[in-house]
């Protein structure tokens, strides 16, 4: 069976017919299924990272109360550490105190000096700074001294004893006169 | 045979063409698949929309929690950072080295004999080691000796504590002076003694034997 003839009109109305189904497949894919399609994929996307981000935040959640529980003793051993100095700058608290301190052990006149201050290397220690202190104690007897150190160095953890002179003094020879270099650990507040 | 008469040939063949036209045929496949285009369309737009009503869902859980999880994280970063900061401080609190036993140990070797007029010490860079230096005075028959048992007792008693103990005389010189000790006229001799060790004690295994001395007076 041969095709049937198409006159010349029809060829043209065929033509026009392909035309227009193109145009329609091309609007319909461009225009409407496209975005839509797009959009969908899209919001698929964000459902997930929103998804995963939901999934992580359960996981932290959990982790923020874990280490709660176990920074339990860091955190009060961090607050103790915290109140053996206290506010303000230095060079205000620190002289005064030491100079109790030592009258306190029976050695008069001790006179603390600041020699310099530097900042830790180590990233964790960024909040604190080494202050090194210059203590003299003009007139001192060795057992009174041997007390006192003790007392400092058992009462005031953060505080380290870098030098020490002990020198006789010539005319009192049950006398000593003392140098002390200390590195003290302090927050910057 | 009858003769069969068409009088509407005309007529039918015109409704025939009409039939066949192929743009009427084309617009109605055209509307056909533009109607399936549009269900598929429909179908895509429901599962959009329920996608973005899933979204939308997630979205109101998202943001009830991320202050939650905000703070969370904070709170972590900040718990963190006190551990280690703690264990950074604990670290520097125990490796201080103590001056108060130190000065126990010395003040016990010291003899009556002998008498220090100067201790010099400090802790080494980075908790190297510990260098003192002791200078004095030794009175007795033979002053050296009783330097040497100086700094024999402090190679003893300073072993017992820490680790690699070094002690070496940097000086030791007779004097002209002539002391009296408990009535006796005695020579004296001035001291200095360089001391090295480090802070640590010694490893029990490795601990090796207190020199074996006799002490002489």
């Amino acid at each position: 069976m041969s095709p049937p003839k198409l006159s010349k009109d029809q060829v043209q109305k065929l033509a026009f017919s392909t035309i227009g189904f193109v145009f329609l497949l091309y609007v319909y894919f461009t225009f409407f299924l496209g975005p839509l399609n797009r959009s969908r994929a899209a919001m698929l996307v964000t459902i997930q990272d929103r998804q995963s981000k939901l999934d992580e935040s359960k996981d932290k959640m959990k982790k923020a109360v874990s280490l709660e529980q176990q920074a339990k003793s860091a955190t009060s051993r961090f607050a103790t550490l915290r109140a053996l100095n206290p506010e303000g700058a230095p060079i205000a608290w620190f002289p005064p105190r030491i100079k109790a301190f030592f009258a306190n052990q029976q050695i008069d006149k001790a006179v603390a000096r600041l020699d310099n201050s530097t900042a830790f290397k180590e990233a964790e220690l960024s909040g604190w700074t080494k202050y090194t202190w210059l203590i003299d104690l003009p007139q001192a007897d060795f057992a009174s001294l041997g007390t006192a150190i003790a007392e400092l160095e058992n009462t005031e953890p953060l505080l380290s004893i870098t030098k020490l002179h002990i020198q006789t003094l010539p005319n009192q020879p049950q006398s000593q006169h003392v140098e002390i270099a200390a590195a003290s650990t302090i927050e910057k507040r | 045979m009858a003769l069969h008469l068409n009088l509407l040939h005309e007529e039918k063949l015109e409704q025939r063409q009409r039939q066949r036209d192929p743009l009427k045929i084309g617009i109605m496949v055209l509307s056909g698949f533009g109607a399936l285009l549009f269900l598929y369309y429909l179908f895509n737009a429901y599962r959009t929309l329920e996608i973005k009503s899933r979204l939308s869902a997630v979205e109101r859980n998202w943001t009830k929690i991320e202050p939650e999880v905000t703070a969370a994280d904070k709170r972590v970063a900040e718990l963190e950072g006190i551990i280690k900061t703690t264990s950074a401080l604990d670290n520097y609190i125990e490796n201080r080295f103590f001056w108060a036993p130190f000065l126990q140990k010395v003040s016990h070797c010291v003899p009556p004999n002998a008498q220090l007029t100067s201790l010099d010490a400090s802790v080494l860079d980075e908790n190297k080691g510990i260098s003192v230096s002791l200078e004095g005075v030794a009175a007795g028959r033979e002053p050296r000796s009783v330097a040497e048992d100086l700094r024999q007792m402090l190679i003893e008693q300073l072993g017992h504590g820490y680790g690699g103990v070094k002690v070496d005389f940097k000086t030791l010189e007779d004097l002209d002076t002539i002391v009296t000790v408990g009535g006796t006229n005695m020579p004296m001799a001035h001291y200095l003694l360089a001391i090295n060790f480090n802070p640590n004690p010694p490893a029990k295994s490795a601990a090796s034997p207190t020199p074996d001395h006799t002490r002489k007076r």
